[in-house]
């Protein structure tokens, strides 16, 4: 049938009977889906069918600084990579939903940094000035050779602790990771923490229960029948979990939103309260208020498993100690008032009941490792410690002083913070506080799911301890479906012995860890703005009686930096500093990266890094319990190199160089380690045997409890393995993985001071701040401006990974946006799209607006650490966000609160920020 | 095939509850299919914020579709509306020496997922959802209709209806007609294109990308007359999964479940009142009249849930078993 024809009949049969033919249901055309006339078009179908056809598919993870951990199968063609796809076999637990598929459209991004535009594909040394993207292609002979010289030299003219190495997230590709850092260890480089430093870590968790962090898997979500969602977006930021959560409120769980913003979580939410900025842990203790006063509270574990009924003297405000009792007496045990006997009574599983002799601590995550205590135990026996009252104790002094039992403390402390109260300062109805604190008291199991909405305030620890003291007092600890839960950050290097054997091969001991939110602050000069904190001197006093560690040590300045597998200088805090002052400090940056980003752009020599999908790596999250890898789908592209095998050639290069200029033999006071460069590179394999990516891949499985027993070439075979072990309680078959349950099921002494999770921290500090109790303080006003600057994650991006993608960037609008409640714009002249421009006394930075209704009036919101190169006028995120250090995260001297590489130390805030904005009408680039 | 070929229908049911807008059917699709020169602006699927003017801008008000059975005039999207794709010379930035920001070449004043997140409403009582949209694989397919070319048919042993590109004869009439604005024209090929239901994965009995790679869980596929299918429970049995706009009288073979969970609107006083924040008004303008009941029926299984009732919708929903979303189909290729 000709088309002229068709026309004809087709206006017709419109004209007349186009309404009844269609009434029946089939259409004119779909008639001709008849198989008696339906015509045979495969030519177009095959050359679709071919473009889903692929002739090798290999294991892949993306390896970024993201938590989803989501295994995929990637799919070539002729050597080319072409697309990756969920490989689905996540193991589902019984009677939890799916774990599968999991991933997200970012990860489907990940071919674009092997063949976009911002691929590294040689070495590459600095033309013009740093940033200006001004290079040369050398070969990797010139460039290593370039900085091993300067490695050498540094080491030789100012010691070997001035060059600094600094990669992240040990995690999501422990192998790449432990490169730089086993170069580090054996060259006597300082590396840098990065959990506190971002500001992952949440201080508040450790202060109460000595412990790096923990979490439950997210399947467990599904367990709770209440979850509050506290400062967390996980529908935007943990994508590949939310399933969990909305599959919970089918189930019938429900679910509370407590966030200032109308955030895609809320939206899910059965309920949305939505806080002042910054006031949550008024909120918290308001609830923790009404279930103590109406005695809703959980007793016994209370009892059990809390310092609530240890005795603290009213004299000196700190706890009753062996000490104070008797002649000779510890310094670290602990006594509560036992209501069988009347008598105060020595608490078990206190820091004094260590064992005189004890294995090496194995587990860097924990304050102490109380969970080989041979004799330790929480189980009262026929103890019945008093939580109320007021005693007399006879002092070894012969004095007579009253003692009361922490809980007696925090009911006086929470009687300031009644639900009326915390409505004026939250502005959530005082009856909606005392609804909710009463159905979180009667539902079990109940959880908070949290991050960095509230973790990343200046004072984050009083309301994480808050938050905890909620969990403890309804006995939602170490119960499937309960407890704090923060999902903050790629914390959990699971098989963490094994990583640090590859990364420290003479222990995590001799490794010159920085805490880098103290480095930066003093190498950049930072100014943080604060008045009448004292911080200086704090700082001062905290590195001189050795809390905190600093490096290059002696006031020195740090001379090379070697960044890999991070945007240090696009995520730093004070960046604006960093560039003026630290920057110009180095003789030599260094970046090994798989792309051109902003730390690369300001490097002097720049390594191109294998893909993720050229390289053998494994992969591990705190997110669930599966192990799995990523392998090369193809060879390395152009001249890339996986990170192992640069730093064994550059380990080659330092010891070639050393040999040539007479310089092999270094001793090393700090560590009484006489270094010997002339077997440098020999060290790095291990005399050959960790020459290959794959080598160091099972070492690492080799060498940890938790992966014992599995093999590299099993996890590519069969799939994710689930870990054996894991940190804080045993793993069940057939269950998902929560928490310390060591501690509450088995009743293991927790690792703090007292053996409890302690919420009375009596520190000098803590007490001379008031802080020795959850407390509420409220956000830092240092900045004299009006409106709050908050700066959470992003759906279409991995903090900078993926914000500079095609792909992502045409789903949002080209750049980074500023978002802003409709009355704020207006108040300012701004419409939707507008151009402004934002600044404090810090920075500045020019961006366009999106008006967003569910945006809190009094705050603004822009996506954190955008790329330099990016599309703002001026400045990212970071130009007006200042390194800020809580005076009590510098505290390294009281029982479980020490400094460890990752466990303990300033945190990255930013949340206190505030900023104005205004209409930018200068003129706007056309653009590249 | 002999002329007693049954005629079958794939059908979609996509879960607004458990949908998270994170784009990953987006991507999923774009990568697959639509990423050759010219295919740039073309989204087959895309998440949209709603309310909100969606993609391509004002689709809903173009016309297209059928106006008591016969067809209504409709009119193409302009590549504005589509949005102009984004481009960045990177390389100029990062490589070159060039010292200007990578900013998007076009003029930045629309795009696929412009509105993300805005909704309506004033704070705190504001609103929105994710959309998910896709060729709806039509009973009355108004593109089919419009073609002179006889190019686009829908096939009988599934419904979905493909586009032969050596047929098209780029008159560009079905993507005028598509009330849904999902026929597309590539000018660069000067042929139209458009969602072919991922037919080479269902040959080899796998659920199409969209499906297969949605994280959220939010999608089922599967025969509409299949009983043991999701789809069929949720469309047939429950009705609780419903067309979108379906006066425009083409017969959507794709099913929303409407958005019941969600915060209540808050009163002047601060505490929650009794009625949804989102409208069932404007529910009804998406999802038709049926919508209430469909809520009635949702909110009650749920609460059964609640009070540890058992409750075979919510069970259809949660899908415990990946597969139990995809009708007779699989989720990924086995090798």
């Amino acid at each position: 049938m000709g088309a002229p024809n068709r026309r004809k009949f087709l206006k017709g049969v419109a004209a007349i009977a186009a309404a009844p033919v269609l009434g029946s249901g089939l259409s004119l055309r779909s008639l001709a889906a008849d198989p008696a006339i339906r015509p045979d078009y495969p030519g177009w179908q095959d050359l679709v069918r071919r473009g889903w056809t692929w002739d090798r598919r290999t294991r892949g993870a993306h390896l970024v600084g993201c938590t989803g951990g989501c295994p995929h199968w990637v799919y070539s063609r002729d050597g080319i990579v072409l697309r990756d796809e969920q490989s689905g076999d996540l193991p589902a637990l019984p009677g939890l939903p799916d774990p599968n598929p999991r991933g997200c459209a970012k990860g489907s991004c990940a071919i674009d940094y092997m063949y976009g535009p911002y691929r590294l594909k040689h070495p590459l040394i600095r033309m013009g000035e740093r940033g200006d993207g001004k290079w040369r292609r050398a070969s990797w002979d010139e460039a290593l050779q370039l900085i091993a010289d300067r490695v050498v030299d540094a080491m030789v003219r100012h010691g070997p602790d001035s060059v600094s190495v600094f990669s992240p997230a040990p995690a999501v590709a422990p192998v790449s990771y432990a490169a730089g850092h086993r170069f580090a260890h054996l060259t006597g480089a300082h590396a840098h923490t990065f959990f506190d430093w971002y500001g992952d870590h949440a201080p508040g968790q450790t202060q109460t229960l000595g412990v790096q962090c923990d979490a439950a898997e997210t399947s467990d979500w599904f367990n709770a029948r209440l979850i509050l969602l506290w400062g967390a977006n996980p529908v935007q930021t943990r994508i590949p979990d939310s399933h969990y959560l909305t599959e919970a409120a089918l189930n019938g769980t429900r679910v509370v939103t407590i966030a200032p913003d109308y955030s895609s979580s809320a939206a899910k939410s059965d309920q949305w309260l939505h806080p002042r900025p910054g006031t949550d842990a008024a909120l918290a203790l308001a609830l923790a208020h009404v279930i103590v006063e109406e005695r809703l509270f959980d007793a016994a574990f209370v009892a059990e498993q809390t310092d609530l009924p240890l005795l603290v003297r009213s004299d000196t405000r700190r706890f009753l100690r062996e000490a104070d009792l008797v002649e000779g007496g510890a310094e670290d045990r602990f006594f509560a008032h036992d209501q069988a006997s009347g008598r105060p009574v020595a608490m078990r599983g206190c820091w004094a009941d260590q064992p005189d002799t004890r294995a090496a601590p194995r587990h860097a995550y924990l304050g102490r490792d109380t969970l080989s205590f041979p004799e330790g135990t929480l189980a009262l026996g026929d103890l019945r410690p008093a939580l109320e009252g007021s005693f007399r104790v006879r002092t070894r002094d012969g004095g007579d002083v009253e003692v009361r039992p922490v809980l007696e403390l925090l009911r006086r402390t929470l009687a300031d913070h009644s639900p009326r109260k915390a409505a004026r300062i939250t502005g959530i109805p005082a009856a909606t506080i005392t609804a909710l604190a009463r159905e979180l008291a009667a539902t079990r199991p109940a959880t908070i799911i949290t991050g960095a909405g509230i973790n990343h305030w200046f004072h984050s620890d009083v309301l994480f301890r808050a938050l905890h003291l909620l969990m403890a007092l309804t006995g939602n600890v170490g119960r499937h479906g309960g407890g704090v839960n923060h999902y903050v950050g790629q914390w959990k290097p699971v098989p963490s012995a094994g990583i640090n054997a590859l990364a420290f091969p003479r222990g995590v001991s001799r490794q010159r860890f920085c805490q880098t939110t103290i480095w930066t602050y003093l190498h950049a000069e930072a100014r943080d703005g604060i008045e009448g904190m004292d911080i200086p001197r704090r700082l001062r006093d905290s590195l001189t009686s050795g809390q905190m560690p600093l490096y290059p040590r002696g006031g020195r300045s740090p001379k090379v930096f070697i960044c890999y597998r991070g945007n240090y200088l696009n995520q730093t805090k004070s960046q604006g500093d960093v560039l003026r002052t630290l920057w110009p400090k180095l003789d030599l940056v260094v970046n090994i990266n798989i792309r051109m980003d902003t730390t690369a752009l300001y490097s002097d020599v720049v390594l191109p890094s294998a893909h993720w999908y050229e390289k053998t790596d494994l992969n591990f999250t705190e997110e669930h319990t599966w192990i799995h890898m990523t392998e090369p789908a193809i060879p390395p592209m152009y001249e890339a190199r996986s990170d192992w095998r640069i730093f064994v050639d550059l380990a080659a290069k330092v010891e070639e160089t050393a040999r040539r200029r007479g310089v092999t033999t270094l001793h090393d006071d700090e560590f009484g380690w006489h270094r010997d460069l002339g077997r440098l590179h020999a060290e790095m394999t291990a005399d050959g045997r960790l020459a290959r990516d794959e080598d160091a891949a099972q070492f690492i499985l080799d060498n940890a409890p938790e992966t014992k027993g599995m093999t590299l070439d099993a996890i590519r075979r069969k799939g994710p393995q689930r870990v054996v072990s894991n940190w804080t309680s045993p793993m069940e078959e057939g269950v998902p993985y929560t928490p310390f349950r060591h501690f509450t099921h088995g009743r293991k002494p927790w690792p703090t001071l007292t053996g409890r999770q302690q919420f009375y921290i009596d520190h000098s500090l803590f007490l001379e701040l008031s802080q020795e109790l959850p407390a509420y303080r409220p956000p830092l006003d240092s900045d004299q401006f009006p409106l709050r600057f908050n700066t959470p994650h992003s759906r279409h991006a991995v903090h900078s990974t993926f914000k500079d993608n095609d792909l992502m960037l045409r789903l949002q609008r080209g750049g980074p946006v500023l978002e802003m409640a409709p009355a704020d714009g207006r108040q300012r002249g701004l419409a939707d799209n507008d151009w402004a421009e934002l600044w404090n006394d810090h920075g500045r930075l020019i961006c366009r607006v999106k008006l967003r209704p569910g945006e809190p009036a009094g705050r603004v919101t822009m996506h954190h650490a955008p790329e330099l190169y990016q599309d703002l006028i001026q400045g990212g995120s970071q130009s007006v966000c200042p390194i800020r250090i809580t005076p009590t995260h510098l505290v390294g001297d009281y029982g479980h609160l020490v400094f460890r590489p990752n466990y303990y130390g300033p945190g990255g805030s930013q949340r206190d920020v505030r900023v104005e904005v205004r209409r930018y009408t200068g003129p706007v680039p056309a653009g590249l | 095939m002999t002329s007693s070929t049954r005629h079958r229908q794939m059908a979609f049911v996509i879960d607004l509850n458990k949908c998270i807008g994170c784009q990953g059917c987006t991507i999923a699709c774009k990568r697959l299919w639509t990423t050759a020169p010219g295919l740039e602006a073309a989204y087959w699927m895309n998440v949209e914020t709603v309310p909100g003017r969606g993609y391509p801008r004002d689709w809903a008000g173009r016309g297209g579709g059928f106006d008591k059975g016969r067809p209504k005039p409709g009119r193409e999207p302009t590549p504005e509306e589509y949005g102009i794709p984004f481009e960045f010379d990177y390389s100029a930035r990062l490589f070159s020496g060039k010292r200007d920001r990578g900013r998007p070449r076009a003029a930045a004043d629309w795009a696929p997922n412009w509105e993300e997140d805005q909704g309506a409403g004033a704070y705190p009582n504001t609103y929105f959802f994710y959309l998910p949209r896709m060729c709806n694989h039509c009973d009355r397919p108004a593109c089919a209709e419009a073609c002179e070319a006889g190019a686009i048919r829908k096939r009988p042993e599934d419904g979905l209806v493909l586009l032969d590109p050596d047929r098209c004869d780029g008159s560009r009439a079905c993507v005028a007609a598509c009330p849904y604005a999902k026929t597309f024209f590539d000018a660069a090929k000067a042929k139209a294109h458009k969602c072919h239901g991922c037919f080479p994965r269902l040959e080899a009995g796998l659920a199409p990308a969209c499906v297969a790679q949605c994280t959220g869980r939010a999608m089922h596929v599967g025969f509409l007359d299949d009983g043991a299918a999701s789809v069929h429970k949720l469309v047939r049995q429950w009705g609780v999964a419903l067309p979108l706009m379906d006066g425009f009288g083409t017969g959507p073979n794709v099913f929303y479940i409407p958005p019941f969970i969600g915060p209540a609107v808050e009163g002047p006083d601060g505490t929650a009142g009794a009625a949804a924040r989102i409208p069932d008004n404007y529910l009804a303008s998406l999802f038709g009249p049926d919508v209430r009941t469909a809520l009635r029926v949702l909110r009650a299984e749920r609460r059964k849930r609640g009070r540890g009732e058992p409750s075979e919708l919510m069970d259809l929903l949660i899908g415990r078993d990946a597969r139990a979303l995809l009708g007779h189909l699989q989720p990924h290729p086995s090798r």
